[in-house]
């Protein structure tokens, strides 16, 4: 079932990336987000699952729905580098290695139980750091729509 | 299970590195970095249910939350760029002053 849910995952990743049609890819990429979600569900992380399929589903398509509706439908064709399939197989190669000859030396804490102040526990150290590049994200975010505000005002 | 999951986490990390790298449009290259981050999502999961490290998933929520912020940053400047200098291929653009 596992390899069902996250082959289609696939699928539909090289389809988005590959796909001419900018509302095919979108599709496509949402289809992807949906079905990520339904495979946290089956997993039993069903509140990650929820979250991944509102916010990535939800969220993040219609915003680039609205993105695409901003600047049209129409995208040339580009010219591929010839390095990017190679970067990639060779990444995926590597990686594969690496991990299936250490995978036997990863810790199993299948009993851990869950706890409330997780978060806290095991990232306290790290909130600030969060809560930073979070800030700049949302400053960035502000800060650029301002200036497509006035972009558009002189346009006007 | 785990094995398994890895190895579809690290294809679409793949895949969406193939995206970021090869010479596509704005559109294309934020669907590769949404990718990426999806791997590492599902990276932390299938940890956090296998392995038992529950301490990946609110990692995992705070992944998803930095990418929906890279998202919105990610579209106005398209949007900026793009009503700047009327291209949708960053390589094409010469220069935002």
């Amino acid at each position: 079932m596992n390899i069902l849910f996250l082959s289609l995952v696939l699928i539909l990743a090289i389809a988005s990336l590959t796909t001419q049609k900018s509302v095919s890819a979108l599709i496509a990429f949402g289809l992807m987000m949906v079905l990520l979600g339904g495979y946290y569900i089956y997993l039993d992380e069903k509140l990650l699952g929820l979250f991944q399929i509102f916010v990535y589903a939800g969220g993040i398509s219609v915003l680039m729905l609205f993105g695409i509706t901003l600047i049209g439908t129409d995208f040339p064709p580009t010219r591929e580098r010839p390095f990017a399939i190679f970067l990639s197989v060779a990444f995926f190669g590597l990686v594969t290695t690496l991990f299936m000859s250490h995978v036997s030396q990863l810790p199993h804490h299948a009993t851990t139980p869950s706890n409330p102040s997780l978060f806290s526990d095991s990232y306290g150290d790290f909130v600030i750091i969060f809560a930073l590049i979070g800030a700049s994200l949302l400053y960035a975010t502000i800060k650029m729509a301002k200036l497509l505000q006035s972009q558009r005002g002189q346009d006007v | 299970m785990f094995e398994i999951d890895m190895l579809f986490a690290f294809g679409l990390f793949s895949i969406g590195l193939y995206g970021v790298t090869s010479k596509k449009d704005f559109l294309r290259i934020f669907f590769a970095l949404e990718m990426l981050l999806n791997a590492v999502i599902l990276m932390l999961a299938s940890g956090a249910v296998h392995l038992g490290a529950t301490q990946n998933i609110p990692l995992a929520y705070m992944v998803i939350v930095f990418a929906t912020l890279e998202a919105a940053v990610g579209i106005l400047i398209f949007a900026l760029s793009n009503r700047l200098t009327n291209k949708v291929i960053p390589d094409t653009i010469g220069g935002i002053q």
